[in-house]
């Protein structure tokens, strides 16, 4: 298998190993990870222990390491100033710019640009203070008190102050008000010290406390909101311009036709940011999107990831510059259980045992036949790693570099026309046609897998294309035959064991007809062990290892058909500097982006 | 004239409620869960159940209609299930204009379009001109209006980049950015509309040009063009307005293939993304709203009927 990773040199690649490795080297029992009191002080954390505290939080992927990715001594060739225009692709609208309701990417990476967080990595991997500027940890690990930075003000004036930390947390913990809440359940309180300083008191010790909770892009939930403008313009219009404290002011939104930022001159950093404006507008459609950016009308490309039966010609345009990182994240095909032909009611069987049922030699037979480097060149244009398990080759520690070989998935297409006939259907004679139902976006990859299982096993599929909400009802109820959904995903492995594969995780058909299905999709014994016992290991050289093992079972007992893993994409013009310090896969960080004014 | 207007507008309150409430029951008919949904793809049922009793979702449907119903009378049109929830009618208050600039500027062109070639392949009927248009017609029926779209931004902003590819920009921050990104959109949708008005134009006129006043009219002596533009034209444009008032209408209910491919949030989109995320409150809204267009659209149709030709009466 091939992977961004491999195309490194021998040398960066064992760097990246070393590093790595130091990272994950502590006592799991120490509540402050190996580190000293020192090491985890503010105003900033140095690249080492930053690693170590990804590393103890899961949350450690191959991107943070990847040389070209640590910028930082990027010199500008543009001055500051000038407009930008961005394209969000794949949305019809920014439906939210509030933290406590954001639930897609696309909105987080504006809300980025506009709120921020008390802390910020950067891809040197140095944590600095964002909101604070400095900090301090107890020796239990357990107490953390910040300093504030002071003179800050919000967009509409307002002074930044420990207030509007504790405003942030107890909205961001009221299910009422938040969808988030559940991010901030290890928080036990936030205390208010004087007016620039916050203790938080956590239940137990957080490695990703630091890194991700309070971080400014993914954290969300403790991304600080303005109580006066909230207030003032309740939390529907904050939803579309939210006041922060942001390099970046929104001035307008109109929803559906596009957000305008501004630079906010207040911003307590005076060299950003270096646009002075920067429009967003949605475009739903591939082929208008494509017009926009060759045409000069968009000049960089936000948003869900462009079709990627655009990205050749994006390529092929020497005006346009192709950004390709490995992004999180899994894409599966799922069998449901529950029905003929490829019924299995007890997964708990020996594997052996298993392989003797019809139904389960049925979804092996599926599973085997999937082409997936056919369906990522056809379906994706290539731009896609095969998949085998919920653990992507983005998170590489975590990852199973043997999978691929060794998952009983693994292609094979006379296996699987041999399964296909010791289960009764030789040659897919007497199979019946099954429903595969897949949202409009995936259409393609719908007609494309459709075709690979004519191909493979002669069975006929029907495609269903279905709306979001019927999907996602249907998925959840377990009213399918065969049904495309998947992941986007973080960099931790909880993303993928916790919240798919165990019995009671919460996609796992939560709302199925309990009388006639015990389980969802899948239920194993051993993969629900596995995967508590991995939430709360703390070596993590342990903790790879049951997350190996876990993810190993659900390839191997066919808890779906593994399709890809998909990359992350960021497309912009060649006037556009975006500097390597902002390329962070999932966001568009623009307060560091200069554009060269056209000199024609 | 001033009953037949009240019985009319009478009339089309009713079509709106039956409208009204038909969507609503319907939509609840449609599977599907759309609170889920609106909390993407990793959305936590636990969440969307939480969600659901906020909004009242799960209270008995009937309860949900009066509740509906009753807001409705007091302006109030509820709020988008999606995102921060935002009140459907600034979400309509805001694709309205859009629709009406493009819808104006389509119709507008499509008649400056097909009125002209109508009048003149009526006139030199079989001649090379009428051929011509015939042939332009069938061209701008045949060519679907998203697909003249996406060619006239390869064209002019692609190539010539001499106009916006995508995008909508409000009147008051200036006519020319209005105009130029409306221009290549209106256009994509005018010449499909003017292709059907041209034809019912010529083929009107074709036929009124067959009457004995007409014929009066020339044994009078009138100048050819007077006899063509005061006595046909006016009388066959009873057809002609009939095809105009519904293409106007459906061009206020919205273009929504030639918006999404210029990026324009109409009516005409709302409604169907708003259809498509199941999200009531917008569909119910929208759809009202539209339903009034188009009630009012006729009735308007109606009162004009009376001063194109003074034979009717209400």
């Amino acid at each position: 298998m091939s992977s961004e990773f491999d195309r490194f040199p021998e040398e960066e690649r064992e760097r990246i190993e070393q590093e790595i490795k130091q990272a994950y080297d502590f006592d799991p029992q120490d509540p402050l990870f190996g580190l000293s009191q020192v090491e985890l002080r503010g105003p900033k954390m140095g690249r080492r222990t930053v690693l170590r505290l990804l590393a103890a939080a899961g949350a450690l992927s191959m991107w943070h390491l990847l040389p070209g990715l640590g910028g930082g001594s990027e010199v500008f060739a543009a001055g500051s100033g000038g407009e930008l225009t961005a394209g969000w692709a794949g949305t019809n609208a920014i439906s939210t710019l509030d933290p406590a309701q954001i639930n897609q990417v696309l909105e987080f990476q504006i809300t980025s640009n506009v709120l921020s967080g008390l802390t910020h990595i950067n891809p040197d991997l140095i944590a600095e203070g964002d909101l604070a500027t400095d900090w301090k940890v107890s020796s239990d690990g357990k107490e953390y008190v910040f300093k504030l930075r002071q003179g800050v003000t919000f967009h509409n004036g307002d002074p930044f102050t420990a207030d509007d930390v504790i405003f942030t947390f107890n909205r961001s913990k009221d299910p009422k008000q938040s969808i988030e809440y559940r991010l901030l359940d290890d928080i036990e309180s936030v205390e208010k010290v004087d007016d620039f300083t916050v203790k938080f008191k956590l239940h137990a010790p957080q490695a990703s406390f630091l890194v991700k909770t309070l971080e400014r892009a993914s954290g969300r939930a403790m991304t600080i909101v303005s109580r006066g403008a909230l207030e003032s313009m309740g939390a529907k219009q904050y939803g579309l311009t939210p006041v922060g404290t942001g390099p970046f002011k929104v001035t307008s939104h109109q929803l559906g036709q596009g957000v305008v930022l501004e630079k906010f001159d207040k911003y307590y950093d005076p060299t950003r940011p270096k646009l002075d404006k920067v429009k967003i507008i949605p475009v739903p459609e591939p082929a208008p999107l494509a017009a926009a950016i060759a045409a000069g009308d968009i000049q960089l490309i936000g948003g869900n990831p462009p079709a990627p039966e655009l990205i050749d010609g994006f390529v092929a345009n020497p005006d346009i510059v192709v950004s390709i990182l490995p992004g999180p994240g899994f894409q599966a095909l799922w069998v449901n259980p529950w029905r003929d032909p490829f019924k299995v009611t007890d997964f708990n069987k020996p594997f052996d045992e298993l392989a003797k049922e019809p139904g389960f030699m049925v979804r092996l037979a599926i599973a085997k036949a999937m082409d997936r480097n056919d369906l990522i060149k056809r379906a994706l244009f290539g731009r896609g790693l095969p998949a085998f398990g919920t653990i992507n080759p983005a998170m590489r520690f975590y990852f199973d570099q043997t999978i691929n070989a060794t998952s009983s998935q693994r292609f094979d297409a006379a296996e699987a026309q041999q399964l296909l006939a010791k289960a009764g259907f030789p040659n897919g004679k007497g199979f019946p046609t099954l429903k595969l139902n897949v949202n409009s976006a995936g259409k393609r990859e719908g007609e494309v897998i459709v075709n690979i299982l004519k191909k493979s096993l002669n069975i006929n599929v029907e495609l269903v294309i279905q709306q979001w909400p019927v999907l996602i009802d249907n998925f959840d109820k377990m009213n399918f035959d065969l049904l495309r959904i998947g992941s986007g995903g973080d960099y931790d492995p909880d993303d993928g064991l916790v919240d798919w594969c165990e019995t009671t995780s919460k996609f796992n058909g939560p709302t199925r007809d309990k009388q006639k299905m015990s389980f969802g999709y899948f239920s194993d014994q051993e993969v629900d062990k596995l995967t508590e016992a991995e939430r709360i290991e703390t070596d993590m050289n342990r903790r790879k290892t049951l997350v190996q093992q876990a993810n190993f079972i659900t390839s191997n007992k066919v808890m779906c058909v593994f399709l890809f893993h998909l990359m992350d994409i960021l497309v912009y013009r060649k006037e556009v500097n975006y500097p390597a310090v902002s390329r962070i896969p999932g966001l568009v960080d623009l307060d560091r982006t200069t554009i060269n004014k056209k000199t024609s | 004239m001033g009953s037949y207007i009240v019985k009319r507008v009478f009339y089309g309150l009713v079509v709106m409620w039956m409208v009204a409430t038909l969507v609503f029951f319907m939509l609840r008919i449609i599977p599907g869960s759309p609170i889920l949904a609106s909390l993407g793809v990793e959305g936590d049922p636990a969440a969307a159940a939480k969600i659901r009793h906020q909004l009242g979702l799960d209270q008995p449907l009937y309860l949900q209609y009066l509740v509906w119903f009753e807001r409705i009378f007091q302006g109030n049109l509820g709020n988008s299930l999606y995102g921060s929830h935002q009140p459907v009618s600034q979400l309509i208050q805001q694709a309205f204009p859009r629709t009406m600039s493009l819808a104006t500027l389509s119709f507008v062109i499509a008649l400056l379009l097909a009125v002209p070639a109508g009048i003149i392949s009526a006139v030199k009927k079989h001649s090379l001109l009428d051929h011509s248009f015939t042939l332009a017609a069938f061209l701008g029926l045949s060519m679907p209006d998203f697909w003249l779209g996406i060619l006239l931004i390869m064209l002019f902003a692609v190539q010539l980049h001499w106009l916006p590819a995508i995008g909508y920009v409000s009147p008051s921050q200036g006519l020319w950015p209005w105009f130029s990104h409306l221009i290549l959109p209106a256009t994509a949708i005018g010449t499909a509309f003017s292709a059907i008005i041209a034809r019912m134009t010529r083929s009107a006129l074709l036929e009124v040009m067959q009457e004995d006043y007409i014929r009066t009219a020339r044994a009078k002596g009138l100048h050819e063009n007077w006899v063509i533009l005061k006595h046909a034209l006016r009388n066959s444009l009873m057809p002609v307005m009939t095809v105009i008032g519904i293409a106007f209408a459906l061009l206020m209910a919205g273009t929504v293939i030639v918006e999404n491919v210029f990026a324009i949030r109409g009516l005409g989109r709302l409604l169907i993304i708003s259809i498509l995320q199941e999200d009531y409150p917008l569909v119910q809204g929208t759809l009202l709203v539209i339903a009034a267009i188009f009630v009012s659209i006729n009735v308007l149709e109606d009162i004009l009927y009376t001063y194109i030709n003074p034979k009717i009466h209400y």
